[in-house]
């Protein structure tokens, strides 16, 4: 098999399970959550010390399975495309914060806190609902993970948009599918163990499961509107003030810094320059805050070594630019002219990491 | 003998697996002909042929899967 294939395989093991579970994590609790519920009233009901043994690992298994084989397909369909694929940031914002409000609304129905969060429950429809009954009699429970899993093709997190990006990039139908099977495969086992985790962990708190669930859910709420927001360009939004508080430290030579960048040291006092150069890391891109001259065209050098993480997925919402970063080496865009005054926020493609260009 | 449609109110449905499991009755009480759920208004609406199967013989169906019945 090409080496290449392998370096995918890996990338999934390593990164694409952890930066994947911030999204689909969510959105597969909220499937195991109904099927949980259920399981421990039906348990409740019958038997009140009975210890509770929920069949965790079958829906996560069907979740990755859905996942593994539509994600290949995808791939597929993304090398057949090559590069008529290409979805804005608006969309990918929107989408973002579509699935934060979806998942607000299953945290408030899990807390019955009015009738109308009951609408936020995925439902099939009345037809299909009795055809997967029939068709599967006595394993109800395979249907909302198997679709679920399919689902989160429209919601894939930056490392994944690489591999996408790499996918349309082969021009190969082969190739596509053979790099989105390589990497959702490699994800899978640090999926599957970090749900099985989390979720035992909320059955084992039987007393506040729904609670916890709902928590649990709030909280990938809020990072999916964060990093929708981010993708949107919007300049106020949680992770960049964290950020910005960063941006002081930046003066310390960071562990990670000297991992990716031997010889990376920031200064306190950014210069004002039109030659730009931000480093993109693992964990994000150093420095937060650049200065940039106003009123001159200005050459941002984005800089990777051995960067594996979705910050090689480029983009600056508002000037509609996008790059994907070799793992080694610079990129170099060419920022047209701005204003005094202006601050230019930019993200990953997923908008988990961040930082801005001001212009003085 | 006559096709009746009766609405019942279920107030401790949880979620859509709820829904499947209630809609199951139309295929193991002989008699109900439809059943349709619904977790958003937490109610079910059943078609029955009130010849084979009475409205008791449903009530009880519907408790013996864990659920509370009630008259809309």
């Amino acid at each position: 098999m090409d080496t290449s294939i392998w370096i995918v395989f890996f990338t999934g093991l390593t990164a694409g399970g952890l930066s994947c579970m911030a999204i689909q994590g969510g959105l597969l609790t909220s499937s195991l959550a109904s099927q949980i519920e259920t399981q421990v009233q039906v348990t409740r009901k019958k038997k009140k010390n009975q210890k509770i043994n929920l069949p965790l690992a079958q829906p996560i298994f069907l979740f990755l399975i859905a996942k593994l084989v539509v994600y290949t397909l995808f791939g597929v369909l993304l090398g057949a495309l090559g590069s008529v694929f290409d979805p804005t940031p608006q969309m990918r914002g929107g989408l973002q914060i579509a699935i934060a409000i979806f998942m607000l609304g299953n945290a408030m129905r899990l807390l019955n806190v009015h009738p109308i969060f009951r609408y936020f429950n995925f439902e099939p429809p009345t037809s299909l609902r009795r055809w997967i009954r029939r068709k599967a009699k006595g394993q109800e429970n395979w249907f909302s993970p198997l679709l679920l899993g399919a689902m989160t093709v429209f919601i894939p997190c930056g490392v994944t948009q690489t591999m996408m990006a790499l996918a349309v990039s082969t021009g190969s139908p082969v190739q596509g599918g053979l790099i989105m099977f390589a990497f959702t495969l490699g994800a899978s086992p640090l999926f599957f163990l970090l749900t099985c985790l989390a979720t035992k962990l909320g059955a084992l708190m039987e007393k506040y499961f729904v609670r916890f669930v709902a928590l649990a859910l709030v909280i990938f709420a809020f990072l999916s509107l964060d990093s929708g927001l981010n993708i949107l360009g919007f300049p106020y939004t949680i992770s960049r003030l964290t950020n910005a508080s960063r941006v002081n430290a930046n003066t310390i030579p960071r562990i990670d810094d000297r991992a990716n960048f031997p010889s990376v040291s920031v200064n306190a006092t950014p210069e004002v320059s039109s030659d730009v150069v931000v480093y993109a890391n693992n964990d994000g891109y150093y420095p937060y805050e650049s200065l940039a001259t106003a009123g001159v065209p200005i050459t941002l050098r984005l800089k990777t070594n051995n960067t594996i993480s979705c910050s090689r997925s480029f983009i600056i919402p508002s000037l509609n630019i996008k790059a994907l970063l070799n793992a080694t080496g610079e990129k170099i865009i060419e920022i047209p002219p701005q204003k005094a005054g202006t601050t230019l926020a930019y993200s990953c493609s997923m908008g988990m990491y961040t930082g801005v260009i001001k212009f003085q | 003998m006559s096709t009746v449609k009766k609405t019942f109110r279920i107030p401790d449905m949880h979620c859509s697996a709820c829904v499947m499991k209630l809609e199951g009755l139309e295929d193991d009480l002989p008699g109900v002909r439809m059943v349709q759920a619904s977790y958003q208004k937490q109610s079910m609406v059943v078609e029955f042929d009130d010849g084979m199967v009475s409205e008791g013989e449903i009530r009880k169906a519907i408790r013996e899967l864990g659920y509370t019945v009630e008259d809309r």
